[in-house]
């Protein structure tokens, strides 16, 4: 029954490969390069385990170049000569039948040999463009600036009434004895006003910054890069964030979004990157702390069920009395994540952009226009779509979201 | 004497100014009002491993087998088991509910296929996306060419829909990304490009048609 079936699989697959052969390029020159490409680089990489094994150092290990070239061809014959090498190959892999390449010539498997044989690892990327360029914090170096001027006024002054009293001492006249600066009214009025502006300064920022988050960037469980994904390598915000266009939230992906790519990218080869700190991060680590979350082992096949699920934290928290909306704003709205997110892109360690307070939501809804045309959502806003037709609104200047009710109170507090 | 007293105390604030000054803000801010900032129902990003302590039954799945409204019919394979291919030549078999893209549904397919699949198999679904750029990107494994390999433009609507659902070799599964429909009008789209690429005449009337 089972060799009935892998017959028929068999039979199949080399109908497949031959349509393929026969209606595809076929490669002329021997590449062994593009032949790698276009026949083994699907599951198989020099260097590396994926699908199948790496090939680097295939020939040294299948010392009879003739089963080799057999095996290439028609694994699934090959495996019933009954060798035992092969066997435990087939097996080590899961039994995930190698694809038959019955119209490979002996050449054409000697090109991609060849290029294996050759292969050279890619030299380690120049790295270095990138580090961290020492922000200059001037407020700090004024603010001991004018400490010290502060200072040297006051010693100044003080050495000012000393001189005046001795002067006056030397020629005889009666000077009245200096009064101690901390008895002094003028000094006690002004470090008066001074503390209650400072302390009036400070309360009130307090008080305003009381459950505000800008700049907000916790330590996450792994040291994932916005940067490196979404910006060096282009990943879609949405290919991870897919909550976006269809819910509230945005959603922080499960691991098998992670291990869709995770499970080939094993190592980290991009430019340097650093935490927010300063530190180098070693993003080889990162990955491998993935896997142990993933339970994972590179080359072989994962098992989902053994994943716990990690625990980021969740960086832009709205208190429970606001309504927010993803998807309102990403899909209706047709908003771009960064006028919200700020430039992730560029992020390594992600932190909070905006302060989201009241203030600037208003503001943002009472500047920004809605896409109202060609945009199914606001078809129900019959007048505002008549009047912008009859030049009653200025359609340069639109609809605002204020216009549809974006600042009444109760669109987001209920 | 006052003035060596006041030096050391401006500077032992100047210094203290100094270290209590971190730049980087690990922690959240204090809340005013604790009980109307942070929820007291259960949020999506709420600890949920106590709910059963609590007396809570709650589970976050559906009853096996619920198809929501207007949602597509259930693929009728079960993934195979390690080894097997039984049910991933079977899937050959299984028609796509889905025969035409209007021409607003194809901009919305394109979106979500350069979203989800662009980023290995390329935009021009040459199996080049920015993730494998020709060997030189960090993915390993070469993706499959999706218009131009006759593999796969004769691959059959159902087989490529249990490997989008199920994975297949180094691909995992977009089952958790994309829904029933959109995952087969995703591969309506992939067959419309693939058609595209043989007789671009042809489809332009197709999708005018719509």
């Amino acid at each position: 029954m089972i060799s009935h079936r892998s017959t028929t699989k068999t039979i199949i697959l080399s109908t497949i490969i031959f349509l393929s052969f026969s209606f595809g390029n076929i490669a002329k020159a021997q590449d062994g390069k593009a032949l790698f490409s276009q026949n083994c680089a699907a599951c198989h990489a020099i260097d590396k385990r994926l699908t199948g094994p790496a090939l680097l150092g295939v020939q040294d290990r299948w010392p009879d170049q003739k089963k080799l070239y057999s095996w290439i061809k028609n694994n699934q014959a090959f495996l019933k000569t009954g060798d035992a090498y092969a066997n435990n190959l087939y097996n080590e892999f899961g039994k995930v039948p190698m694809n038959l390449f019955p119209n490979l010539t002996d050449a054409e498997i000697g090109a991609i040999l060849k290029y294996i044989k050759d292969w050279k690892p890619a030299a380690a990327p120049t790295v270095g463009a990138n580090t961290p360029a020492p922000e200059g914090d001037s407020t700090l170096l004024f603010g001991i600036l004018t400490l010290i001027l502060a200072i040297i006024a006051f010693t100044l002054m003080q050495v000012n009434s000393n001189l005046r009293k001795l002067s006056a001492d030397k020629d005889g006249e009666a000077y009245p004895e200096p009064v101690p600066f901390w008895k002094n009214k003028a000094y006690i009025a002004f470090v008066t006003i001074v503390l209650f502006l400072v302390g009036g300064y400070f309360t009130t920022k307090g008080a305003i910054g009381l459950g505000r988050n800008k700049n907000y960037q916790p330590e996450q469980p792994i040291m994932y890069s916005h940067k490196v994904h979404a910006g060096i390598n282009q990943v879609n915000c949405l290919y991870c964030h897919g909550g976006a266009q269809d819910s509230k939230h945005a959603s922080i992906p499960s691991l098998n979004v992670c291990m869709n790519c995770h499970m080939a990218i094993n190592e980290y080869k991009g430019p340097k990157f650093y935490t927010e700190e300063g530190a180098e991060v070693d993003g080889t680590a990162q990955i491998k702390k993935l896997y142990e979350y993933a339970g994972f082992t590179p080359g072989k096949p994962w098992d989902p069920s053994q994943a716990k699920p990690i625990e980021w934290v969740k960086i832009h928290n709205l208190p429970d009395h606001v309504y927010f909306n993803h998807s309102q704003h990403i899909k209706a709205g047709k908003v771009q994540c960064q006028t919200c997110h700020g430039e992730i892109t560029n992020m390594d360690e992600v932190k909070q952009f905006a302060d989201l307070s009241m203030g600037w939501c208003i503001n943002c809804h009472r500047e920004t226009k809605v896409q109202f045309k060609e945009n199914g959502f606001y078809s129900i806003y019959e007048k505002y779509h008549e009047d912008l037709k009859n030049g009653k609104i200025d359609s340069a200047k639109g609809i605002t979201v204020e216009k549809i009710g974006g600042t009444e109170c109760q669109k987001c507090h209920y | 004497m006052t003035m060596k007293k006041l030096f050391i105390i401006a500077l032992i604030v100047t210094v203290a100014s100094i270290i209590s000054c971190n730049d980087v803000q690990r922690k959240p801010s204090n809340v005013y009002i604790p009980d109307m900032a942070y929820s007291r129902a259960y949020e999506t990003y709420a600890d949920h491993s106590n709910l059963k302590d609590a007396g809570i039954n709650y589970t976050n799945l559906p009853v096996p087998g619920t198809i929501a409204r207007g949602e597509e019919f259930p693929f009728p394979l079960a993934k195979d088991a390690a080894g097997d291919t039984t049910n991933y030549f079977a899937s050959k078999k299984i028609k796509g509910p889905v025969d035409s893209l209007s021409k607003s549904e194809y901009t919305e397919t394109e979106r979500l296929y350069l979203i989800n699949c662009g980023i290995c198999h390329g935009a021009k679904l040459d199996g080049n996306g920015p993730l494998y750029k020709g060997g030189e990107g960090p993915f390993a494994a070469k993706p499959a060419t999706l218009v131009g390999d006759a593999k796969y433009e004769a691959m059959p609507e159902g087989q490529m829909f249990y490997s989008v659902m199920y994975g297949k070799n180094l691909m995992g599964s977009y089952a958790s990304q994309l829904n029933r429909k959109q995952r087969w009008q995703i591969i309506k789209y992939i067959k419309l490009k693939q058609a595209e690429g043989k007789a671009p005449v042809a489809v332009a009337n197709a999708t005018a048609k719509n």
